[in-house]
């Protein structure tokens, strides 16, 4: 502490290295950043891994760690091992605060990455406070467009392609295709369903019967009422903005009821895998339904992308049943492994969140559209492709292969270009 | 001076001093020298201050020079037949602590290590702050003269009382050299006033619109006026509880039957909490378990749908009738309305619950449809010189003076950690702009003085599950409340650990170090020492 020294000189050396020490004493020097070590960089999530939403989504961060095994194997970053904590949330956004303050405070994680659910990230960003706390979440599992706002975020990267794009872009495809039919929506009523319905404003799309519901009621009673809502309506074209148990229910009720719209989903529960694990309805039945995905299906096997998180599945996720839930979450955990690596050989929280800032639109992963990061911007993917389910499952591309819609959250307009997706680095590891 | 005396045998002396207490003559006349008499190895004193505060210190025969100067908390002004009585909750309280067993643990440990307790009785029950902080000041030079060894004084006090010795702390840094500010109210009792009050228009606009809320008449007919809304309260929680599982609304309830029928009752119960700012976990209900298998689909509604209400439902009860109680008694200190709602947006203070809660609030949709009930509802007007006075009684300017360390339960019931988190950042703008004024004072040459952070924040926080279920799964209630819930409901060893490390604070003359702390913690139990955790801030500050 400084007295009130009398000789000028003296006061002004004195204070400067006082008031200097008063910032550094913070963090005392060669202080490594929580979570990190000289061996070790500890990440962690919120999934759900049972709960009402687990079907499918449960794959998610396994997937993900999958990956990170594989990094380690390889040498993991900058000599570090990834330590990947996971926490089921049931996709409960109270229990997401919960686990989330228990990551930060208990475990003491680095950064939090692959977070899923948009109430689950919004609670734990309002309630957590990880902006203020300068707890860095890598690319949330959520399409939610507000998570874009750098703002209100600071320290947060959603990666998905928004909600509002995926329906501005398949509602220019329904007023393309389906003008003049009885169209319906089934959404769930929070701010992932507002985000859509946003888009599908934009996009000057109107429903004729529009059904939501409130999250953790997607159960087969409450599907059986939207069918016969629909059915009596005699609506032709159905779109589902739900979670995956959501189009599970419709559909299952809808076959046991014999009707048979033409159906789309939203791209977060359009996986074909988890849809027939819910229901007795065989796969053949999803045969013509549209939705849109912003990576290559993962029945593809002749994208070097699938074929390579393929294999990391084979050995180190036990051989999972290959789906698009695996297919994100590997996808997610690249992108992860890119900012540890590039966050460099002594990675701080803030140094983590500029390397995504100003490299993280040029690194590689398996999505289709550009990735739009920069220092001004949050926006993740900027697009999708639009396909069909063919008699086993696989989204087939209604156009040319490589062909995505680009859009943005706003009331731009919708692109139609090529993908100009980076190339597979050697091995699938960060360069 | 120490005496010979085993430590066992001591503490039972002390107990039984303690209970001696009540044999004591209080000197009829304000200002007259204490009576005082020594037994069981401790001086105990009565007396009254000036202003006719009942008054009691005591110390033991080894008195180690560190005495605790106690504020206690709100008590009721009025009393309710069967529930409170005034005239008994008019009595000097040595220690904090949610139960007379409590106290009196905490007492006999703390006098057992040497330290010496003194307290007031305040010269009137209700709000009392401004005539508590000059019964303090006078009782400070009292103890003193009484006990002329005294080295250190620490200021310590429950709710009201926190925020007493906050205001101790602030304006009369020279009297004590810590302060421990317990569960306490932060800023202004306009923060308080205004979550009781949000809670209970939300009660009478949701469920009774006949509940009085405010404008009460003075005396006896005020009186019969409160416990007639506290009556009224009571039934449409009763009625609430009632429809938690059929989503019935109380049948006092006057909002559109069209909306009654197309929402449960439990989603504008859920709102009436959230708006207000009440915790959305209770003594109960830890908001993340449920009945049954977790992944059944009425595990999740039951943590996502209806255990918000039930928490709420055991939160509202504390907050209303605080509500009723506060409007009335600061009514009559401020002669006339001052809980004013004019303008609040309610959506902007339900904020966050919108999506976090969104299932308990039935969606968007139900949650858009009960925010339009809340517009529509007449609001509540303040009389202008009422709530000038109000403004103009005692609070906060969030310094921090002597070494502080507070501690807080962010989701008891009555004083959320909201009200330290205000007391947190107002400390921290005010320690950064005393360091620009250092930095700028030694860039122009002139002497500087480093500014210190006095202030350490200890959050007593609950376990992260607690509820059990009943075989018919409803949470069952007949434990006691969990660790971090209800109001002040602290144990023996986190109030003894608390007065540890607020005398090795005043010792030192400057904040503990982390390891002792976090030591001291350890040992007590149930308490957190995190500087990047962060409460919620009461509506009355975030919506600022």
């Amino acid at each position: 502490m400084i007295g009130s020294f009398r000789k000028k000189g003296l006061v002004a050396a004195s204070a400067i290295v006082a008031i200097a020490g008063l910032a550094l004493a913070a963090v005392p020097a060669q202080a490594r950043e929580v979570g990190v070590t000289a061996t070790s960089i500890k990440i962690g999530t919120t999934v759900p891994l049972t709960g009402i939403a687990g079907p499918g989504y449960a794959k998610v961060a396994p997937a993900m760690k999958a990956y990170f095994d594989y990094v380690n194997a390889n040498g993991g970053i900058n000599g570090r091992k990834i330590e990947f904590i996971i926490k089921d949330d049931r996709y409960l956004p109270p229990v997401s605060v919960e686990k989330t303050n228990e990551l930060i405070l208990k475990d003491k994680v680095f950064a939090i990455v692959g977070a899923l659910g948009t109430a689950n990230n919004l609670a734990v960003n309002s309630r957590v406070r990880l902006g203020s706390r300068g707890v860095p979440s890598l690319f949330v599992n959520t399409g939610f467009s507000g998570f874009a706002d750098k703002k209100k975020f600071p320290t947060l990267f959603p990666l998905f392609s928004s909600y509002r794009m995926e329906a501005k872009i398949m509602g220019q495809y329904i007023k393309e295709n389906f003008a003049g039919k009885k169209i319906g929506l089934i959404y769930q009523n929070d701010d992932f369903g507002a985000d859509a319905l946003k888009g599908f404003e934009s996009a000057g799309v109107k429903f004729d019967v529009s059904l939501p519901y409130v999250s953790g009621t997607q159960g087969a009673a409450t599907a059986t009422t939207w069918i016969q809502k629909m059915a009596a309506a005699k609506v032709e074209v159905v779109y589902i903005f739900g979670v995956t148990t959501a189009t599970a229910a419709a559909v299952g009720v809808a076959a046991a009821a014999g009707y048979k719209p033409q159906w789309i989903f939203g791209s977060v529960g359009a996986d074909a895998t988890t849809i027939v694990g819910q229901t007795t309805v065989p796969v053949a039945l999803l045969n013509g339904a549209l939705s849109m995905s912003f990576m290559p299906d993962a029945a593809d096997t002749t994208d070097e992308y699938v074929k390579f998180f393929r294999e990391v599945n084979t050995t180190y996720n036990n051989n999972a049943t290959f789906d698009n839930n695996i297919m994100a979450g590997m996808n997610g955990a690249m992108m992860v492994a890119q900012a540890l690596k590039a966050a460099g050989a002594n990675p701080t929280r803030k140094s983590l969140i500029a390397a995504i800032e100003s490299k993280g639109s040029t690194w590689a992963s398996a999505g289709y559209p550009p990735i739009g990061f920069s220092s001004t911007s949050r926006v993740g993917y900027t697009g999708f492709w639009i396909g069909k389910y063919n008699l086993t499952g696989s989204l087939i591309p209604v156009e040319a292969k490589g062909t995505i819609f680009t859009t943005d959250s706003g009331n731009g307009p919708v692109v139609k270009t090529t993908s100009k997706r980076p190339a597979l680095p050697a091995k699938g590891l960060p360069n | 001076m120490k005496t010979n005396i085993g430590k066992k045998t001591f503490v039972g002396l002390v107990s039984s001093a303690l209970v001696a207490l009540s044999l004591f003559v209080i000197p009829t006349s304000a200002s007259a020298n204490p009576v005082c008499a020594t037994a069981g190895g401790i001086k105990s004193c009565q007396g009254k201050t000036s202003d006719g505060a009942g008054y009691v210190l005591q110390a033991p025969l080894n008195f180690n020079g560190t005495a605790f100067i106690y504020s206690k908390g709100y008590r009721y002004p009025i009393s309710i037949p069967g529930v409170w009585d005034v005239a008994a909750s008019s009595v000097a309280e040595q220690v904090p602590g949610p139960s007379a067993a409590i106290k009196q643990t905490t007492a006999v440990a703390l006098l057992s290590k040497g330290y010496g307790l003194f307290s007031s009785a305040y010269a009137k029950t209700g709000w009392n702050a401004d005539g508590a902080l000059k019964t303090n000041v006078e009782l400070i030079a009292i103890w003193k003269k009484e006990f002329p060894t005294t080295k250190k004084i620490v200021a310590w006090g429950e709710s009201q009382g926190g925020f007493i010795t906050q205001a101790l702390a602030e304006n009369n840094p020279g009297l004590i050299d810590a302060a421990v500010p317990l569960c306490m109210v932060g800023g202004s009792v306009e923060a308080a006033l205004k979550m009781a009050g949000d809670a209970l228009w939300g009660v009478k606009t949701f469920f009774d619109p006949t509940i009085k809320g405010g404008g009460y008449s003075a005396g006896a007919a005020g009186v019969g006026e409160q416990l007639i809304d506290i009556g009224k309260v009571a039934a449409a929680l009763t009625a609430l509880q009632g429809g938690l599982a059929t989503g019935a609304w109380p049948a006092t309830s006057k909002v559109p039957d069209a909306i009654k029928a197309a929402i449960p009752s439990r989603s504008a119960l859920t709102m009436v909490g959230q708006m207000a700012g009440l915790p959305s976990i209770s003594s109960h209900v830890d908001g993340v378990s449920g009945p049954g298998d977790e992944k059944s689909l009425a595990h999740a509604q039951f943590v996502a749908g209806a255990a918000p209400a039930i928490a709420t439902l055991q939160n509202l009860s504390d907050a209303a009738v605080l509500g009723i109680l506060l409007i009335a008694d600061l009514e009559g200190i401020n002669g006339g309305r001052v809980f004013d709602n004019n303008g609040v947006d309610y959506e902007k203070q339900l904020g966050d619950a919108k999506f976090v809660f969104s299932s308990a609030l039935s969606g968007f949709d139900a949650t858009d449809i009960l925010l339009g009930v809340l517009k529509a509802a007449p609001r509540d007007t303040a009389n202008p010189a009422a709530l000038t006075k109000l403004r103009a009684m005692a609070s906060h300017k969030g310094v921090v003076n002597v070494p502080t360390i507070a501690m807080t339960a962010p989701f008891e019931t009555v004083t959320p950690g909201g009200h330290v988190q205000w007391l947190i950042n107002a400390n921290k703008a005010n320690v950064a702009a005393a360091k620009a004024a250092a930095v700028k004072a030694i860039a122009s040459g002139k002497p500087a003085t480093t500014p210190k952070d006095n202030l350490m924040v200890i959050w007593n926080l609950p376990p992260a599950k607690y509820t059990t279920f009943t075989a018919t799964g409803s949470p069952d209630t007949s434990g006691p409340a969990a660790n971090g819930t209800k109001h002040c409901n602290y144990t023996s060893k986190q109030l003894v650990a608390m007065a540890e490390i607020g005398a090795l604070a005043a010792a030192d003359g400057k904040l503990p170090n982390a390891g002792t702390v976090r030591s001291l913690m350890r040992k007590a139990g149930g308490l957190s020492f995190d500087r990047t955790f962060e409460a919620a801030l009461l509506k009355f500050y975030a919506t600022e």
